[in-house]
């Protein structure tokens, strides 16, 4: 493992903010850090970062703690988003870049590369607050990348940004990944994970509730779902006579049904033919990120707060 | 706590260009330095405007001398401030008094001075003014009066008329120490100290008004970056304690440059004062006096005590902004600051304007504390109380405090610069500054 995070701890006064967290990664791997609002997100990855120090537990990259690790090996995209409001985009990006200790005309030039492969190239000389949200939030990640590093650690990336600046953001994330960088990010938007990331850690009130590759995530809860359509019969009424079955989704094409173990998915096949239904669909899958995050945590994911440049206070723990 | 000099170094550097950008640095600057001029230069301009308007006093007499009164009052109470100049007053008989209340009245004589005589044979006076007996001339008409009844005195009894003149020539005086200086020592330099004092007081204010101010930009800048919420970005890059050293090092160079940009004007036309009010107001108008305080050893002096106090200050107002979520929530968390440097400036000022004992033994002990050592020890240093050797042992615990303070309030700032929507109180100061945090 590269980034090997063991037994994290820390408390904020009466609360335990983290309660030993263990999970690790390879390099060059996209990784999802999930959990609910409060659940120790922002907090574990500030002690990533040595931003805030654990009460107890060790943060390694390479085998190295990353309290004696370079400053650059790390790119941060925090939840609290800001800029410099009156700093033109070109100037703060090349002190942010500065302080990693990339030269001021290297920067210059990668800045505008971002900002074109961003199409908003025309934003170099524009002051901060005059950007809409979502450019600021480009700009930002571009600050994060700026000083190329081998870490990036991003706390919802993708909120706020319309559906264009998702796909520009994700094909950056993917682009990275080639480059061998690693990605971790959380976010509440479950398919982006199921589509992008190799792994995932799911946490709730400071502990780890889940770890792996997504696929083996998806399908360690036991469960799986079978996608049934039926020619004439959409609603599947005999289903509720079956132990171990739960309509997840009922659909006018096709339902999709929980299988709970031990019950035998094919078994739903089987009792389908018996009872004469013509059957048009029959797929047996593993359940959705987002049901077994429900499942895990007990509750749906949620956006936080909304943050913006004037952020309103918000609270500054987990 | 790491220090990267080259992160400090980027980090005042953009303190220091961005502020400089802003409009309300400029017109600020502008300001500052127009008002310095002015104040330096008010003095001559009040001068300028005095020297050539006399009052108009008619003179009546009503009774019989012995000499001429408006002669006498021109040879004594009258005498110009330079060779060439006119005294405050143009003096003129007046034959009628009631014509003479008459051009008071109608504002044609500033005053009239009366003269007649009391049945025991000595003069009396009435001063007729719209001004009150307090004000400028009914005060100098009083001087006046009891020269003139002096004069009549003597004359009535015997002193030689031709003698007159002599009796206004000051006699030889001079003031010495209890203990006459030994040989090849210097004698104590009375005139010296008062300038020293005198310059001491104006050094005091300069530095307080620096203080301040430029304290309250340090914390003004935190409070932004914080609720700006830029903080965390460049929390990744430097560490708090890099962060803090570069804010208060470039905020200081920019303050530095606005106050050398208000201080070189003032500072010439300070020393330029004798030859403008020579081109002003003649030749001889120069006094000589007006550089007398200023020495280079108390130039070093108030350098070395403006930069370590501005130090000490800075980074206790950065820990303080750091507090804060809102810009205007700044104002009660500098407040203790602001406090004890008030403490500090006004027993200092007190001290050099004589109302406290500059030698009493608490401002002694006071001037080597560190918060109030700026100002106390400029003020005994200026006055000749204090030697280079109390100013080193002053910096010296003034440097110790520093590292102190810089330890505690990087510590605060750390934590304070992630913490949003919590009062500030001493517990949570106390928790914050010694919390495990980086």
């Amino acid at each position: 493992m590269s980034l090997q995070i063991t037994d994290l701890r820390k408390r904020f006064g009466e609360t335990q903010a983290l309660d030993g967290i263990t999970f690790g990664m390879e390099p060059g791997t996209v990784f999802g850090f999930l959990g609910a609002n409060g659940a120790g997100k922002t907090t574990t990855m500030r002690i990533v970062l040595d931003i805030l120090r654990a009460d107890s537990g060790t943060v390694t990259w390479q085998g190295t703690p990353s309290t004696d690790l370079p400053r650059r090996t790390f790119g941060y995209l925090p939840e609290e988003r800001g800029l410099y409001p009156r700093m033109q985009v070109l100037e703060q990006l090349v002190f942010f870049a500065g302080l990693y200790g990339v030269p001021r005309r290297t920067a210059a030039a990668d800045v505008r590369g971002w900002l074109t492969r961003f199409r908003v190239p025309e934003y170099a000389d524009r002051r901060a607050e005059e950007l809409s949200k979502g450019n600021q939030q480009k700009v930002q990640f571009i600050a994060a990348v700026l000083h190329d590093p081998d870490v990036l650690i991003m706390d919802e990336p993708f909120s706020g940004l319309d559906p264009v600046n998702v796909a520009l953001l994700k094909a950056a994330f993917l682009e990275m990944r080639e480059r061998g960088k690693t990605l971790i990010f959380s976010t509440h938007q479950m398919e982006t994970v199921e589509e992008l990331c190799d792994a995932v850690a799911i946490i709730d009130a400071g502990r780890l509730v889940a770890n792996g590759p997504t696929a083996d995530v998806k399908r360690a809860s036991g469960k799986r779902v079978v996608r049934l359509g039926v020619a004439g019969d959409p609603e599947l009424p005999w289903l509720a006579d079956l132990d171990g079955v739960h309509v997840g989704r009922a659909g006018r094409d096709y339902s999709e049904i929980e299988v709970i173990p031990p019950r035998d998915p094919e078994t739903i096949l089987h009792a389908a033919i018996e009872r004469g239904e013509r059957v048009t669909r029959f797929e047996i899958a593993d359940p959705s990120l987002e049901q077994v995050f429900v499942d895990l945590v007990g509750r749906q994911a949620a956006p936080d707060e909304e943050r913006t440049l004037a952020g309103l206070p918000a609270n500054g723990g987990a | 706590m790491r220090l990267r000099p080259a992160n400090v170094a980027t980090i005042a550097r953009r303190e220091y260009l961005v502020r400089a950008r802003t409009r309300s640095f400029r017109v600020a600057t502008v300001f500052v330095v127009a008002a310095a001029i002015l104040v330096t230069l008010g003095p001559l301009a009040v001068r300028w405007f005095d020297h050539d308007s006399t009052a108009k006093v008619g003179v009546h007499v009503g009774t019989t001398l012995a000499f001429d009164p408006v002669a006498r009052l021109d040879a004594t109470v009258n005498l110009p401030a330079t060779p060439d100049g006119a005294g405050p007053f143009t003096f003129s008989t007046v034959a009628d008094a009631a014509v003479g209340r008459d051009s008071v009245a109608k504002g044609d004589l500033s005053a009239m001075l009366d003269i007649t005589r009391d049945p025991a044979g000595d003069l009396a006076f009435t001063i007729v003014s719209k001004d009150g007996p307090t004000l400028r001339v009914p005060t100098l008409l009083r001087q006046a009066s009891s020269v003139l009844a002096t004069t009549d005195r003597l004359l009535r009894g015997g002193y030689p008329a031709d003698q007159l003149s002599a009796l206004g020539i000051p006699p030889a005086v001079t003031v010495e120490g209890p203990t006459p200086a030994a040989p090849g020592e210097k004698p104590k330099d009375f005139a010296g100290e008062v300038g020293g004092a005198l310059t001491g007081q104006a050094l005091v204010i300069f530095l307080f008004i620096a203080i301040v101010l430029y304290g309250q930009w340090v914390a003004m800048s935190v409070a932004e970056e914080k609720s700006s919420r830029v903080m965390e970005i460049v929390l990744n890059a430097a560490s708090p304690f890099e962060l803090l050293a570069g804010k208060v090092i470039g905020v200081g160079a920019l303050g530095l440059t606005q106050y050398v940009a208000a201080m070189v004007p003032a500072v010439v036309a300070f020393l330029l004062q004798d030859r403008i009010a020579s081109l002003l107001l003649g030749a001889a108008a120069s006094t000589g006096s007006a550089a007398s305080g200023l020495s280079t050893g108390l130039l070093v002096a108030f350098a070395v005590l403006f930069v370590l106090g501005f130090l000490l200050y800075a980074v206790l107002y950065a820990a303080a902004g750091s507090l804060v979520s809102r810009v205007e929530d700044i104002n009660s968390v500098v407040a203790p600051m602001t406090m004890v440097g008030m403490a500090g400036y006004f027993i200092a000022v007190y001290t050099a304007s004589g109302l406290i004992p500059a030698d009493a033994g608490w401002v002694v002990v006071l001037s080597y504390v560190p918060f109030v050592s700026p100002y106390l020890m400029l003020s005994r240093f200026a006055a000749g109380q204090a030697g280079a050797l109390d100013l080193a042992l002053a910096s010296g615990l003034l440097v110790v405090a520093i590292v102190v303070c810089l330890w505690v309030a990087a510590r605060i700032y750390a934590a304070g610069v992630l913490t949003h929507g919590q009062k500030p109180g001493a517990r949570a100061l106390f928790t914050a500054a010694f919390a495990s945090r980086r």
